[in-house]
């Protein structure tokens, strides 16, 4: 008795170090990129965040002038060392292993710098990432006649309202539409019903891209382009076939009897629908819910082609972000900071929602 | 389940409210002048009839969309350059920067939503929208005398396109300069060199010295490769003729075409490549060519003391260089000098097109705007951007760095504009950055390298 206690808290132990160890390590790129947008834009391009945590390095104690009258071949003695140029170049370490003598420079504007090892920490944090990302960046503006205006950059506000305005309605209406359409392929009797749930499955296949300019001309010709509705219903035609085929799993695999029972006391298929059907499917409605919206939140693609193009007032803030790097990508620290501004929200649904995400998923595979 | 149903009923009025917050355009406050009395600049010559009229408010209140693959800081010199436009006229220039510019622009023109203008740093992919009849001719409204006024013929031989002239050049940068720090490079007692040998003299004298003379690297995402293209083009102006830089790089017909394969090319690709994998040339060694971003490359030379000395790249590198070093005291630059003395001094560019796509009078008005260069100025004075503009004076110029730029290329034997931008998509977004980083990572030798850059030139 006393041995299968004793195994079963190790195997516990083990199951749930070997857990932990999993989540630490998908947690450390998100961790990296926190530490990363508090850290100076001349940090983050000269070490790794890893930095912060202590660490043995060299530091620099002293400095010493370079000898004169030195050529490249012979052997120099500094501070009781011999060695040649190159080798102080790369580094010379006294025999206690303490003390480093380093050659910064060439031969002729160089110096030797005294290191010793040291623990260490880089802890130089600052908040400018976040104000550069909320606050918008300040450009210094030269007008025609010398004077210098100071212009402040878009800020995070606008394209972050606008995400929200794209990712709600493009979650709810595909939901709504499908699990409609997912009721009528479980439940109700139809000509054509599976062929025309093949040609829903189908869809799936098809990749967005190539409907992008064929549905633009369409927008072109109905003057819908550069408008949210446009983005919408992009959205949902392409969300749509997914939904119904999850929604459908999870429909058509509710208990046949209280659907019947319904029917003999006199229930409509709306009435059902609406007091059965959707109740009963919330796990499922949440899991896809998680699914579009975080689809939805990350897209670039979509939103560049539909709303992008022609007006900065509705940008998105995948766009945003992109934009913040710089014309040539000399600012790309600040996408630390905008990155982590970004996965905010998603992270909130995505903890928020996410028992109903495990429970959907796999209700939605199990039929009983 | 009422519950749920108003819960649904808020989110949907929410979304509504939110709409109506963001979606609804901004009322244009326009304060143009009243119609009839001439707001512009008097000294404005040459206009055409549709800008004459918008300087006189007669477009107050029109639109006019514009799209470019510039963004953040540049997108704020421009709307700030255009602003006094816009307030004299009254017509809204709405300027929408993307990164993906290219691929936007496709999307847009083929799907029938074309911005009234568009920004081209390719001229290459331009001539694509030419040949599909896309692009309105500017020569049909702008006045021709003051275009010859105002730009040098090359620059008009270069917006010709398929018989049409395309498009106007608004800005450029310039390629051929080498970046050095100046006051350890005073220290350490070096010169700047006047020919290709005192250059490779002073590389062998800093390697003497101990350190690398060149920061390269050519890592650049999608685009690795480009700036060795660049490289490649400075050095075929230096050891070839002009003609032949054309045929190569722009031929008129497919007879014509100057192939990678050619003893030219592989001269000039020779040269470089003895430049850059001579041992100790190159900081951090030849493998760092390929992995170093070029945004990074120039870094170790702000280093105290310096890594590596000399680097070359266009203008638009200041950007990259560290927060708070100054132009002409900090770094300064010089020209790439000649290799061959018969060719002169050559200066190598790169710069923007602005074509038209949709055909109305204040769209027309705009286009002449930019023909001027006032429609340039703050940004001159900003920094960042070189003017093609006869009329852009030089002491518009806000830094000496750019004004020494922009002198020298006034001042070039011959302009010549960045090759692989003019070549077909296919090579010179393509291939030819691909075959100069399979070379220089040392995948293929040379002459396997170049033959397979000229394989996807296309055949028609």
């Amino acid at each position: 008795m006393e041995s299968l206690k004793v195994r079963r808290l190790l195997s516990s132990i083990a199951v749930n170090g070997a857990l932990f160890l999993i989540c630490f390590i998908w947690t450390i790129p998100t961790l990296a990129l926190l530490i990363s947008s508090f850290r100076p834009r001349d940090d983050i391009k000269s070490s790794g965040w890893w930095t912060v945590l202590p660490h043995r390095g060299w530091q620099t104690t002293e400095e010493l002038p370079i000898p004169e009258d030195m050529t490249r071949d012979e052997p120099i003695t500094i501070e009781g060392i011999t060695a040649t140029y190159d080798e102080f170049r790369e580094g010379v370490v006294s025999e206690d292993r303490q003390t480093q003598f380093l050659w910064v420079g060439n031969l002729r504007s160089g110096r030797i710098e005294v290191r010793e090892r040291k623990w260490g920490v880089n802890w130089d944090f600052t908040f400018e990432n976040y104000g550069q990302v909320l606050a918008g960046k300040t450009y210094e503006i030269t007008n025609a006649d010398g004077s210098v205006s100071i212009v402040q950059g878009d800020n995070f506000t606008g394209a972050f309202l606008n995400t929200f305005t794209v990712a709600i309605p493009a979650t709810v209406i595909p939901i709504l539409i499908a699990a409609f359409a997912a009721y009528g392929f479980a439940w109700m009797r139809f000509p054509l019903r599976k062929v025309m749930f093949i040609g829903v499955v189908a869809l799936l296949v098809v990749p967005l891209q190539i409907a992008l300019i064929p549905i633009m001309r369409d927008y072109v010709s109905l003057d819908l382009n550069g408008t949210f509705l446009a983005v919408w219903l992009a959205h949902t035609g392409f969300g749509l076939p997914l939904a119904t085929y999850l929604l459908y799993n999870y429909i058509s695999g509710l208990p046949r009897d209280i659907l019947e029972s319904a029917f003999i006391d006199g229930a409509s298929h709306f009435t059902i629908f609406l007091r059965l059907i959707l109740p009963l499917s919330v796990p499922a409605l949440a899991s896809f819910a998680i699914f579009q919206f975080l689809w939805v939140w990350n897209d670039y693609l979509v939103a560049l082609i539909f709303l992008g193009v022609t007006n900065s007032d509705i940008q998105v803030m995948t766009m945003r972000i992109q934009e913040m790097t710089g014309s040539r990508g000399q600012d790309f620290h600040a996408l630390t900071a905008g990155a982590f501004v970004s996965i905010l929200v998603p992270m909130i649904v995505f903890f928020s929602l996410q028992r109903f995400f495990v429970r959907g998923l796999l209700a939605g595979s199990v039929k009983g | 389940m009422l519950k749920k149903k108003s819960l649904l009923l808020i989110v949907l009025a929410i979304v509504a409210l939110a709409l109506v917050a963001c979606g609804t355009p901004d009322d244009g406050e326009d304060d143009g002048g009243e119609t009839g009395e001439f707001m512009c600049p008097e000294t404005w010559t040459g206009l055409s009839a549709e800008l004459d009229a918008a300087c006189r408010g007669e477009y107050d209140g029109t639109v006019v969309v514009m799209n470019g693959p510039f963004t953040d800081e540049d997108e704020v010199k421009f709307n700030e350059s255009i602003a006094d436009f816009e307030e004299w006229t009254g017509i809204d220039i709405q300027y929408t920067g993307s990164k993906t510019f290219e691929t936007t622009i496709t999307a847009s023109v083929d799907g029938g939503a074309a911005p009234d203008i568009a920004d081209f740093p390719q001229p290459g992919l331009l001539l694509g929208f030419v040949k599909d009849g896309k692009v309105i001719d500017v020569s049909t409204f702008l006045d021709e005398s003051w275009l010859e006024q105002n730009y040098k013929q090359a620059w008009l031989d270069m917006a010709m396109m398929d018989g049409i002239m395309a498009g106007i050049w608004a800005r450029y940068n310039a390629k051929s300069q080498v970046w050095y720090p100046v006051p350890e490079f005073e220290e350490a007692g070096y010169t700047v060199p006047e020919t290709w040998d005192e250059m490779l003299a002073l590389s062998d004298q800093i390697v003497a010295d101990g350190d690398a003379p060149w920061c390269v690297g050519i890592e650049s995402g999608d685009a690795t490769g480009w700036p060795a293209t660049d490289w490649m083009e400075e050095v075929m102006l230096r050891t070839t003729s002009l003609e032949n830089y054309d045929r190569w790089s722009f031929p008129a017909s497919p007879e014509e075409r100057l192939p990678f394969t050619s003893p030219e090319v592989l001269n000039a690709a020779q040269t470089l490549s003895d430049l850059w994998l001579t041992e100790g040339y190159v900081y951090g060694g030849t493998q760092a060519i390929v992995t170093t971003f070029f945004g990074d490359a120039p870094v170790p030379m702000f280093d105290n003391p310096p890594k590596c000395w000399l680097h070359k790249q266009g203008n638009f590198i200041t950007s990259f260089f560290p927060e708070g070093s100054v132009a002409g005291q900090d770094y300064d630059f010089f020209y790439l000098p000649p290799i061959d003395d018969a060719y002169g001094k050559p200066y190598l560019i790169a710069g923007d097109i602005y074509a038209m796509f949709n055909d109305r009078p204040e769209v027309r008005a705009v286009m002449d705007f930019f023909t001027r260069g006032d429609s340039l100025r703050t940004w001159l004075a900003s920094g960042g951007a070189l003017s093609p503009h006869n009329d852009a004076a030089l002491d518009w110029y806000g830094d000496d760095v750019e004004r020494g730029i922009a002198e020298l290329v006034a001042n070039a034997d011959s302009v010549r504009f960045d090759g692989s931008d003019l070549m077909p998509g296919a090579v010179g977004a393509g291939s030819f950055w691909k075959g100069m980083t399979d070379y220089f990572s040392g995948v293929v030798d040379l002459e396997t390298a170049l033959a397979e850059i000229d394989a996807a030139w296309p055949s028609e």
